[in-house]
């Protein structure tokens, strides 16, 4: 399922927060690659981040959807 | 003993074996922002006990992202092994310390107090150079090293302040007592006396 622009900046969000805390990277990073917001950017294109958006929908159903 | 509670595990614990690594966040713990998490052995909790071990995980549900925090929250479900001393609980224990106004006795890891007046029917002296009460009638003998059976006739658990942890005990029922005295009475009982 296709993120809205608002879930990226939510996983990026939260995925470089996790990064800059501690949490070991899920790809093998490039030299230039320091920036935990790079990363993040990174790790959410190549589709690794165990993040799962549960969107609230209007029938009140929660909506599960790996990353 | 299970319980079931929120277990935050922070970044720089991820890719390790989730199981394992919450195991060891509730046995040991860790300091977050100058807030203690986890960590519950050894820890006195008035609902609880004192909490002598975490023996399993059960359950790990799923973990959540809070805005603002980099680690996930883990609802988790654990048992663990305490031990609470009962209103009216017959405990073993052992005489540690003997006062003119009662002696302590220690029972697992907590200690309680036996007034003269819970000790026996007779009257008490306090035996100041020997360190012992004295029964005035029966001359029974009660100094450290004690073996008793006694009644928890209340308790006090305070988590923040171990002396302000209070266990009262009585001996001043059929059945309590030094462990001798309780064999000489049901000895004397045998005998129809």
């Amino acid at each position: 399922m296709k993120l809205t622009k608002y879930e990226k900046a939510r996983i990026i969000g939260a995925r470089a927060l996790q990064l800059s805390m501690g949490a070991p990277p899920l790809i093998r990073l490039s030299k230039d690659m320091h920036e935990p917001i790079t990363i993040a950017i990174e790790e959410l294109n190549r589709g690794v981040i165990p993040i799962t958006v549960y969107r609230r929908m209007p029938e009140k159903k929660l909506l599960g959807e790996e990353e | 003993m299970v319980v079931k509670e929120l277990v935050r595990v922070p970044p720089d614990r991820f890719g390790t074996k989730l199981e394992e690594t919450i195991m060891d966040i509730l046995k040991r713990g860790y300091e977050y922002r100058g807030r203690q998490e986890g960590g519950y052995e050894g820890k006195l909790q008035p609902e609880l006990g004192t909490i002598l071990a975490v023996t399993k995980v059960l359950d790990i549900e799923e973990g959540r992202v809070i805005p603002g925090d980099g680690a996930a929250y883990h609802p988790t479900t654990f048992e663990m092994l305490v031990f609470k001393p009962e209103l009216h609980e017959i405990v073993d224990a052992e005489v540690v310390e003997v006062r003119e106004f009662g002696a302590f006795v220690r029972f697992a890891h907590f200690d309680g107090l036996v007034h003269v007046s819970q000790l026996t029917d007779d009257f008490i002296v306090y035996d100041k150079k020997r360190g012992a009460l004295i029964g005035k009638e029966t001359r029974r003998v009660l100094e450290p090293g004690d073996r008793v059976r006694a009644r928890i006739v209340a308790v006090s658990l305070d988590p923040e302040k171990v002396t302000n942890t209070k266990i009262n005990l009585t001996m001043r029922q059929p059945g309590l007592g030094k462990f001798e005295w309780i064999e000489e009475d049901k000895k004397k009982k045998e005998k129809g006396e």
